[in-house]
């Protein structure tokens, strides 16, 4: 399990979200306060969009297995940048030792020319069985871009292969049904293998001007008597929203500033602040979407019955 | 007469006015007396604030509180006032959870505040007041659901409701999961082996593949079931619209609403998920709920957990509706 970020809107003060409010990103890394048993201690990645930057269709990308809490190059950056859309992520992997911590397996995942990035909070379980199962659904130019051992990184291949143009830069729509069509095929295939564990898949994905995420878990609930996850999976694996002008630090706390019309969605697997008073739950079995308009952006959530 | 015993009169006599505590014994209400302490708040003294830590129940004396959720954006929205006789934050208390709204006096009022280590003393004495407490507390408990729920289903508008329930007797039987399993899930870490066993005993286990109703709106249900495996939907159909209002999952119970207060169940329940099923039939659920084992003290602890765990997932609906006026 994971610990993730995505944001769509107004510049935000990356180090805020990162490192200084109460439950920052990087806090959940070491003291998450909606995982039972887990720590996300196996590195941090991160794509921002700044339209100030050289090349502002490029984001800004970075992905060190250190722990970020002690990253002052991270620390130092994030203290100087304010991207109007980004997804960051720490990584969580269960304590074994089959488990391969690199820098290939960070999130979120870019392939070279692709305007999608994506990152995963969940897991596909027995995901070996499956995995070649995918091969027919994932354009071979974007299968040789695979580099890691992550279930998430063939996850993403897929979600691109589902793309018109797997290259292209699709609007929240597409992407939107880019990644149902996908977890459709990932039920398809799990069904053919007869694998039905509980199996989250929590995805941010974006290309800087359009945002989806979904709250998803194949089989919820379900896990065989011998399943040693089991305490940790329990609780539908969570996602939260805050939604309003601009998220900076006020006199009770950070929070989103009144708009009238929403210029800012920030994402989180747990609220960046202690007190959720804020902050929104996305229902379970959902999907938000977000895109940038001329007046801020437009964001709905629906069901995500696949 | 001393002015303290005078006092714990005026609390005993107060306490029998409150609905919540309506034919308590006078020993019952005299313990609870003992217990409170009086407070008295000026208008705008916010009693807690929502996320807050639950260190009490408030029972209202005299005055009023208005009951508020902060939202996303700036933006707030009244949930309800309450007057003489009423009670909050009884939910916490509990569960010792996190206030889920924020409590603030809107006219001067006069409390009687019960802490919850002093409740905790009481539940650890097996003090017959707080069983008898927490038996009333999972009825307005029920009621406060009731509330919530009606007014989502008020917010779909008018059309045809919820889908005929499956009878129980068509469910499938199965035998029981295994014991090391059952010992895992969160909901069951409080039971000793033996009240363990009589709780898993009590009734029949069943299956039941995805998308099938267990429970349906309007109509009485006929038992309480706890999920085992899989994932059960709560929610309400108008027509083509609807809302979802819990997913119950490992170790959670749906459909004992009827069960407890009488009436027909405010939401309609189907499999999400195929689903392994504790079926308890109403007597199976009426010797556990009203029993003085150490199983029937349990239970009646996994029931109020449900409970506050389906009146926080009914308000996030309501902020979400709010959120987005």
């Amino acid at each position: 399990m994971c610990r993730v970020l995505a944001y769509l809107g107004e510049p935000i003060a990356l180090g805020h979200v990162l490192y200084q409010t109460d439950s920052s990103l990087v806090r959940q890394s070491y003291s998450p306060r909606m995982m039972a048993t887990f720590l996300n201690l196996a590195g941090f990645g991160m794509v921002a969009w700044d339209p100030r930057s050289a090349q502002p269709e490029d984001p800004f990308t970075y992905r060190a297995t250190t722990l970020p809490t002690f990253d002052r190059n991270l620390r130092n950056l994030a203290g100087k940048l304010a991207p109007t859309c980004m997804i960051a992520h720490v990584r969580g992997v269960s304590h074994d030792a089959k488990e391969i911590v690199s820098e290939s397996n960070l999130h979120p995942f870019r392939f070279p020319g692709a305007r999608v990035a994506m990152a995963h909070n969940g897991h596909l379980r027995e995901f070996a069985r499956m995995r070649y199962d995918l091969v027919p659904y994932i354009r071979p130019e974007l299968a040789q871009r695979i580099e890691g051992t992550t279930d998430s990184e063939w996850v993403y291949a897929l979600v691109l292969s589902q793309l018109e143009d797997p290259f292209g830069l699709p609007e929240a729509r597409e992407l939107a049904d880019a990644t149902a069509s996908s977890l459709r095929l990932l039920r398809e295939i799990r069904a053919r293998h007869g694998i039905d564990t509980s199996s989250p898949v929590n995805l941010s994905l974006t290309t800087g001007e359009a945002l989806v995420a979904t709250r998803f878990s194949f089989d919820y609930g379900w896990y065989p008597d011998e399943d040693t996850l089991l305490e940790t999976d329990l609780p539908y694996v969570s996602l939260w929203y805050t939604v309003g002008g601009e998220y900076m630090e006020r006199a009770d706390g950070p929070a989103m500033t009144a708009s009238d019309d929403p210029r800012s969605l920030l994402i989180a697997s747990e609220p960046l602040t202690v007190d959720t008073s804020t902050w929104l739950e996305v229902p379970e079995y959902s999907m938000i979407t977000a895109a940038r308009t001329p007046e801020g952006i437009e964001f709905e959530t629906r069901d995500l019955d696949v | 007469m001393s002015e303290g015993a005078s006092a714990s009169d005026d609390a005993i006599n107060f306490l029998a006015t409150v609905p919540l505590l309506d034919g308590m014994p006078e020993a019952e209400l005299a313990e609870l007396a003992r217990i409170t302490r009086r407070r008295e708040l000026p208008a705008g003294e916010v009693l807690w604030r929502q996320g807050d830590e639950a260190k009490a129940m408030a029972l209202i004396v005299d005055g009023r509180v208005s009951v508020s959720l902060r939202l996303p954006g700036d933006r707030t929205v009244q949930i309800s006032t309450m007057g003489r006789g009423e009670v909050l934050g009884e939910i916490p208390l509990l569960d010792g959870g996190l206030h889920s709204a924020k409590a603030s006096v809107v006219e001067p009022a006069t409390l009687l505040l019960l802490a919850r280590a002093d409740f905790a003393a009481l539940v650890s004495r097996r003090h017959p007041t707080a069983f008898a407490l927490k038996r009333r507390i999972a009825g307005v408990a029920c009621a406060r659901l009731r509330l919530q729920l009606a007014g989502l289903a008020a917010s779909l508008g008018d059309g045809a409701g919820a889908p005929v329930a499956e009878a129980n007797a068509a469910l499938e039987s199965s035998g029981p999961p295994d014991s090391a399993y059952v010992q895992r899930l969160a909901t069951f870490h409080a039971f000793d082996s033996l009240a363990l066993w009589g709780f898993l005993t009590a009734g029949r286990f069943a299956r039941c593949p995805a998308g099938r109703t267990l429970v349906a709106e309007g109509a009485p249900s006929t038992a309480c079931y706890v999920v085992m495996n899989g994932a059960v939907e709560k929610v309400i159909i108008r027509g083509d619209r609807r809302i979802r209002v819990g997913l119950a999952g490992p170790g959670h119970a749906f459909g004992y609403e009827s069960l407890i207060d009488g009436d027909p169940s405010p939401v309609t329940a189907f499999t999400r998920e195929r689903t392994l099923l504790l079926v308890l039939p109403q007597d199976a659920f009426e010797r556990l709920f009203h029993g003085e084992t150490t199983g029937s003290h349990v239970f009646l602890d996994v029931i109020h957990r449900d409970l506050m765990v389906a009146l926080r997932e009914a308000l996030r609906p309501h902020a979400r509706l709010a959120a987005s006026v």
